[in-house]
C-alpha cells in the first residue's frame, strides 16, 4: 500500500482543523453578535485569532521553499500573475482568503480586549456579514484544495468540501459549547450539534460508498484502508466512536438535560474526531496510477 | 509550437539508457535517491506491470498537458506552459506548497531533497539542448529508436510522421488534460 507522501498529513490535518475552526468560529461570532448574544464573545475572538494564526503555521511549516514565498508572492502580486491565478488555483484563492481572515479576526480581537474604539468598525452589520462571508469561504477553500486534486481519486470528490463544512460547523459549535454557560444557550448549541452530527454521519458514509464502489482503483483502496486496512483502528476509533458515536449519544443524553461535564466531553470528542478525520483523509490518499 | 514527446513501447528493449541519461545530463550523475519515486534521481520513472504472463514495463513522463492541473493549481504562476507548449517550472516564483504534485495526474513530478523544488521533465539541460536545436537526452541514447520528439504543428516532425504509421495511445485521456506523450502500442 503507497499513500501519498507529498502532504504531512499531520501538519496539513492540523492546517486543515484549524483553518475549520477559523472558518466557522467567525461565522459563530458574526452570527452571535448580529444575533446580540454578547456571551463569551471575547474568548471566541480570541479562539477565532489564534486558530487562524496557527493555520498559517502548519500551513507553511509543510513548504518546502518557505523562505522563498514572500518574494515569490511578492513578485507573482507585481507581474499581475497572482490576480489571474485566483480563477484556478484554490491554493491561491486560499492565501487571499486566510490573508484577510487574518487582519479581520485581529481587528475583532483587538476590539475585544484591548481597542474597544474600533467597536464603530467591528460591530458594524457589514464587517460582521463579512467576517462571517469570510471564514465560511475559508471552510469551503480547505474543502477544495484537497477536492481539487485529480491526482487522488479518494479526495478528488465533491464530498470533501460537503463534509469539511459539517465537521467545522461541528468544530465551531465544541469550542462554543465549551465556552458559553448559559443553559439556553447550550441546549441550543446541542440540539445544532446533533443535527450536524448525523449530517456529518451520513457524508461521511456517502464518501467512502462512493469511493468503494464508484470503479476507481485508487479511491477504492484509500476507502478500503479506513473501512478495513491500515488505517481503519484509527478511523474506527478516533473517526466513528470518538468523532461522531460518542458526541451523538452525549448529544441525545444532554437533550434531556443539560450537564456541563458531558457537554466539556462531548466537545473534547467532536474536536478530537475533526482533526483525526482530516488526518485520516490526507493519510489515505493514493495516487492513480497508469495502464495503458 | 507544441512540442511533444513519442515512446514506442513496442520498441523498447527495457534498458534503462534514457533514465540514465536523464540523471547523468540533468542532476549530474548524482546517486542520491528520489525521495518521491524511489530510485535514482530522473524525470523519466520506470513502472512494471508484472501480469505473469506477458509483463510489460511503461517508461513515461512529464506529459506536457495542453490542459495542465499542475500549471492550473500552482498559485503563483511558478509552473507555466511556454510558448514552445512545454510545461516548464520557474523557480523564482516556487513556494515548494507540492499542489502541482498532487494535482498531476500522472505523478510525474518528484522533490528534490536539496532544494525542496518539484522537478520533472524537462531538466535544464534537456532546456538547454531544445533551445540549441538538439533533441533531450533519452531520445538520442535511446539505443532502439523507441523515443521521438517533436513539434506537433509541423507535418514534417519525427513525432508527426510515427504517429501516422503506429497505433498510438495517450494515458489518462479522459482527466482532460490533453496530454502530448504518445505511447505506440504497435502498428
Amino acid at each position: 500500500m503507497m499513500f501519498q507522501e507529498v502532504w504531512n498529513p499531520v501538519i496539513i490535518g492540523l492546517f486543515l482543523w484549524f483553518a475549520g475552526i477559523a472558518g466557522m468560529g467567525s461565522v459563530a461570532y458574526a452570527l452571535m453578535k448580529l444575533g446580540k448574544v454578547e456571551e463569551k464573545t471575547k474568548e471566541l475572538s480570541c479562539v477565532v485569532f489564534a486558530s487562524i494564526v496557527l493555520a498559517l503555521v502548519f500551513v507553511v511549516a509543510d513548504l518546502s521553499r518557505p523562505l522563498n514565498m514572500p518574494l515569490a508572492i511578492i513578485r507573482s502580486v507585481l507581474s499581475g500573475t497572482f490576480f489571474y491565478k485566483l480563477s484556478t488555483s484554490w491554493m491561491t484563492i486560499g492565501i487571499s482568503l486566510l490573508s484577510i481572515l487574518l487582519l479581520l479576526a485581529l481587528l475583532v480581537l483587538l476590539r475585544e480586549t484591548v481597542a474597544k474604539g474600533l467597536q464603530k468598525i467591528v460591530d458594524a452589520k457589514w464587517y460582521l456579514v463579512l467576517t462571517g462571508f469570510v471564514g465560511f469561504m475559508v471552510v469551503i477553500y480547505s474543502g477544495f484544495l484537497i477536492a481539487d486534486a485529480p491526482g487522488v481519486p479518494f479526495w478528488n470528490n465533491s464530498l470533501i468540501p460537503v463534509l469539511w463544512i459539517l465537521s467545522a460547523s461541528i468544530c465551531a459549535i465544541a469550542v462554543l459549547k465549551i465556552l458559553v454557560h448559559k443553559p439556553e444557550v447550550s441546549n441550543f448549541l446541542t440540539k445544532s450539534g446533533l443535527a450536524v452530527d448525523i449530517a456529518e454521519a451520513v457524508a461521511l458514509a456517502s464518501l467512502l460508498n462512493v469511493s468503494l464502489y464508484s470503479g476507481v482503483e485508487a479511491a477504492r483502496r484509500s476507502a478500503e484502508a479506513l473501512v478495513a486496512g491500515e488505517l481503519a483502528a484509527a478511523f474506527w476509533l478516533l473517526v466513528v466512536l470518538v468523532g461522531v458515536a460518542v458526541p451523538m449519544v452525549l448529544g441525545f443524553m444532554l437533550l434531556r438535560k443539560e450537564d456541563r461535564r458531558l457537554a466539556l466531553l462531548a466537545a473534547a470528542c467532536a474536536l478530537v474526531g475533526a482533526l483525526a478525520l482530516r488526518i485520516l483523509v490526507l493519510q489515505a490518499g493514493i495516487f492513480l496510477e497508469l495502464s495503458l | 509550437m507544441r512540442l511533444a514527446h513519442l515512446w514506442d513501447q513496442s520498441r523498447c528493449i527495457g534498458c534503462g539508457a534514457c533514465i540514465a541519461a536523464c540523471n547523468a545530463a540533468n542532476y549530474r550523475s548524482t546517486t542520491k535517491d528520489n525521495p518521491t519515486w524511489g530510485g535514482v534521481q530522473t524525470n523519466i520513472k520506470r513502472i512494471v506491470f508484472d501480469l505473469k504472463e506477458k509483463p510489460y514495463i511503461l517508461l513515461v513522463q512529464c506529459q506536457h498537458c495542453e490542459n495542465a492541473p499542475c500549471v492550473a493549481v500552482c498559485p503563483t504562476g511558478a509552473s507555466y506552459i511556454d510558448r514552445d507548449g512545454l510545461v516548464k517550472i520557474n523557480p523564482d516564483l516556487c513556494i515548494g506548497c507540492k499542489y502541482c504534485m498532487t494535482a498531476c495526474p500522472y505523478g510525474m513530478r518528484w522533490l528534490d531533497p536539496d532544494f525542496g523544488l518539484p522537478e520533472k521533465c524537462m531538466g535544464e539541460t534537456c532546456q538547454s539542448r531544445v533551445k540549441a536545436g538538439l533533441m533531450p537526452v533519452c531520445v538520442t541514447v535511446c539505443p532502439a529508436g523507441a523515443r521521438a520528439f517533436g513539434d506537433l504543428d509541423d507535418p514534417n516532425s519525427e513525432v508527426n510522421k510515427r504517429l501516422k504509421k503506429g497505433r498510438v495511445v495517450r494515458l489518462l485521456e479522459y482527466k482532460g488534460t490533453r496530454p502530448k506523450f504518445f505511447v505506440v502500442v504497435g502498428r
